[in-house]
């Protein structure tokens, strides 16, 4: 199996090859039984990614088409009309109305498998999330890492060069980005609203309008301000 | 470029007298067909049986296919029909799922799909294929990975991808191939072990 | 924006501003950002959503809405600290339960967060390059991945995925100059609704035993008149203007805070001064830094007084803001004024009010 054809037919199974080379692949693709069970396993590939169950992945229909088939009188037609555009499944509601809703996923590693979880029931990949409350702790971080990790293709930088900071020390800190949140943009108040609620605790509890640093916080004391 | 080349190719050829042509698009959508079908029947065996009829119906409407849709849309519809048609036909009033919207409780699953119903016990036949491919795509690098969930979970475009990866489009179809590769490593093992159905065919 | 029209009436009006959008032009992008910014303010929604940042990814869940004219807000943890930030119009509640803690901010009444924050003008595209890059599915929904990368490393960049039929981003990474993502949050469900109970924004912790800490909004008119110095920056970093000029109390504290704002058209910087406190517990560092998140904030002591300033931008830029406040004596002609919002005739090359 040369790897150049191999490389042809996963571009075709996902609709991305040229017409040209399509033509040529599908004559080998009919004729050739290897060719013809790679293309099958790609398409098991897909379906386990997509979870889908119960269904006959043995190509238990596969057969049994071909043999029903096998009476059917072959066909001919004249040539194809090219096709139109690619048709763009375009989903468009009204907003006011009976109530809209959006889904997303993230479009990052999403990567579920079934997981056992504490009631003994088993994660099937829909609705995992709606029950990320209520998961034991190990469960819980595994789906977060699943469902945003690290984006992959790009770098984070590393920490800055100028002297170490903690994350938020003490109540103090969040006096002033509280106060300081109204007046940023809604994505920035959102991440910034996100970043204090779960930034690590401070050492005290009191306000700490106290000049002594928190732990963790290494102050830059110099003398003589500017 | 057409993005529906892939499937055109190979219905110009079944039109033309190939039926092995009709083969390899029967083995890329028997999967869905299913899974659709399965909306309206619980029966696995009755779903297969409805999914064989709709891939049969369609083979027959195939001199009218004019390409004005994409192939798997038109299949698609034929399977639907299919299906309402066997469940009115066994008595059941028909059910109304709003598949275009997939909203029946206004929020979306974490994979935007409607929320199946439950299979029943005992429907999993295929436990082992399942556990390879889960394994092997486990045991992937990163980046191929990424590039083959992007694809067949969210249904992005190799460009898509490209965008979403900040990768050549030519790297993505790359690391896609060789994702699959990896897998079907160790897919074939279980295919050619025992069942080796896929290879009575054509 | 008009706080008298209804929320349902508001979603129309976005409905239809989505329908017109129609052809792309040039200033499609940054149309979208205020679509989104719209979106994110009016619409009533409910979701879960990852944030990512420092390597680590916590989940959290938002409550939104506005009605008649008020926002309502309520973030929640859902690791198990309990925290929750409750906003009930111009009063936020940050219930910290692993510190035992209530924090109550009131934001002078005149703020609205529906038009506090900064508008992007065109200036702003002076700073930053506001592009479409694609069009993405994102879970079988059209999105627009908007980019705005800046031009300089003073500010933060972002990557934005916002639905085509809502505006709202389902997906946003903040980035540095060069691209790097620091900060990201995705989306894992999101309800938009007509309504929102008034339940849904209740607390769901107990705070007996807690210390609340409030802001003392009774001594704030006596602030604004006693204020007898007028703080300034005379250096500011390109395309950063002051918006707003108010005065204050922090929770906790009873002396008076000045406030002024700074933005660029979409980063902001906050500049907190007050009357410098020197206790007797030891040395003092005279210069402190700190990061929420991708946050930056730093202080330093300026005759007696303590000034800090946080924003959402690298820490060089607040750096750069703090160090440049100074003292002014107050004009004769008129108080501080509380100016709000942006100031008409574009941006202050400079910092300084009027004479």
């Amino acid at each position: 199996m040369n790897e150049e054809l191999d490389s042809q037919l996963s571009a075709m199974f996902d609709n991305e090859l040229p017409a040209a080379e399509c033509e040529l692949l599908a004559r080998r693709l009919s004729r050739d039984p290897d060719i013809k069970a790679r293309w099958g396993r790609y398409a098991v590939i897909g379906a386990v990614i997509r979870a889908e169950r119960g269904i006959a992945l043995e190509g238990i229909v596969a057969g049994r088409v071909s043999a029903a088939l096998s009476s059917e009188p072959a066909l001919s037609v004249d040539a194809l009309q090219p096709a139109g555009r690619r048709l763009q499944y375009r989903w468009w509601q009204p907003i006011a109305g009976a109530g809209l809703a959006a889904g997303v996923a993230a479009v990052s590693i999403l990567w579920l498998r079934s997981q056992a979880l504490p009631d003994g029931s088993q994660a099937v990949a829909p609705a995992l999330v709606a029950r990320t409350a209520a998961l034991a702790a190990p469960a819980a971080q595994a789906l977060r890492n699943a469902i945003a990790p690290a984006p992959d293709s790009f770098v984070v930088p590393p920490v800055s060069s100028q002297r170490t900071t903690m994350v938020v020390p003490a109540t103090e800190l969040a006096d002033y980005v509280v106060a300081h949140s109204a007046f940023s943009w809604p994505v920035s108040r959102g991440n910034l609203l996100s970043a204090l609620m779960v930034s690590e605790p401070g050492t005290s509890s009191t306000p700490a309008r106290s000049d002594q640093p928190a732990s963790g916080v290494q102050g830059n004391a110099i003398q003589n301000p500017k | 470029m057409s993005a529906d080349a892939s499937d055109l190719s190979l219905v110009r050829r079944v039109q033309r007298g190939d039926k092995g042509a009709f083969d390899a698009l029967v083995l890329k959508y028997q999967h869905k067909l299913v899974k659709l079908v399965m909306r309206y029947v619980r029966n696995p065996a009755e779903a297969e049986d409805i999914a064989q009829e709709a891939f049969i119906k369609a083979y027959r409407a195939l001199p009218q296919f004019r390409g004005d849709s994409a192939f798997y849309t038109w299949l698609y519809r034929i399977a639907i029909n299919t299906a309402k048609n066997a469940v009115v036909s066994r008595d059941r009033s028909p059910v109304e799922y709003d598949l275009d919207r997939s909203n029946t409780d206004e929020s979306y699953d974490m994979q935007g799909r409607m929320k199946d119903s439950e299979t029943p016990e005992g429907l999993v036949l295929t436990d082992e294929i399942r556990s390879t491919v889960n394994a092997a795509i486990d045991s992937l690098p990163e980046d191929l990975r990424t590039a083959i969930v992007l694809r067949e979970l969210e249904g992005l475009s190799y460009e898509e991808i490209a965008a979403a990866m900040a990768c050549p489009v030519g790297t993505v179809r790359s690391r896609i191939f060789r994702a699959r590769e990896a897998i079907d490593r160790r897919l074939r093992e279980v295919f050619e072990g025992g069942l080796g159905r896929a290879e009575e065919l054509g | 924006m008009r706080s008298r029209i209804r929320s349902s009436e508001r979603i129309g009006w976005l409905a239809l501003a989505l329908t017109l959008a129609g052809v792309a032009s040039a200033d499609e992008p940054a149309k979208w950002l205020e679509r989104m910014n719209h979106a994110l303010t009016t619409l009533n929604y409910d979701g879960t959503f990852a944030h990512w940042e420092g390597g680590k990814v916590e989940m959290l869940r938002i409550i939104h809405r506005l009605e008649d004219g008020t926002v309502s807000e309520r973030l929640v943890s859902l690791d198990g600290s309990g925290r929750e930030f409750v906003r009930t119009g111009p009063s936020l509640t940050c219930y910290l339960p692993d510190r035992h803690v209530v924090l109550v901010e009131r934001t002078p009444a005149k703020v609205s967060l529906l038009s506090g924050f900064p508008a992007i003008n065109e200036q702003t595209a002076r700073f930053y390059d506001i592009k479409e890059v694609a069009r993405m599915r994102f879970n079988r929904h059209s999105t627009h991945l908007i980019t705005v990368m800046p031009r300089d490393e003073y500010r933060y960049g972002y990557r934005l995925w916002i639905d085509d039929s809502t505006a709202m981003p389902l997906k946003t990474q903040l980035c540095d100059a060069h691209g790097n993502v620091i900060e990201q949050i995705v989306f894992a469900n999101l309800k938009i609704r007509p309504t929102i109970p008034d339940s849904a924004f209740r607390p769901a912790i107990s705070t007996t035993g807690f210390q609340w800490l409030r802001n003392d909004s009774a001594a704030l008119k006596e602030t604004v008149t006693q204020s007898a110095t007028v703080w300034n920056v005379d250096h500011l970093p390109p395309g950063f203007h002051m918006t707003v000029r108010a005065a204050q109390t922090m929770p906790g504290s009873t002396g008076p805070v000045d406030h002024l704002v700074f933005t660029d058209g979409l980063a902001s910087v906050s500049v907190f001064v007050e009357t410098h406190v020197v206790t007797t517990a030891g040395q003092a560092p005279v210069m402190e830094s700190a990061r929420v998140g991708s946050s930056y904030a730093f202080s330093r002591v300026v005759d007696g007084h303590k000034v800090t300033a946080v924003g959402e931008v690298p820490p060089q830029t607040v750096r750069f803001i703090a160090d440049s406040v100074k003292a002014e004596k107050p004009s004769e002609s008129a108080p501080p004024p509380a100016t709000l919002g942006p100031l008409p005739g574009g941006p202050f090359a400079h910092a300084r009010p009027p004479p």
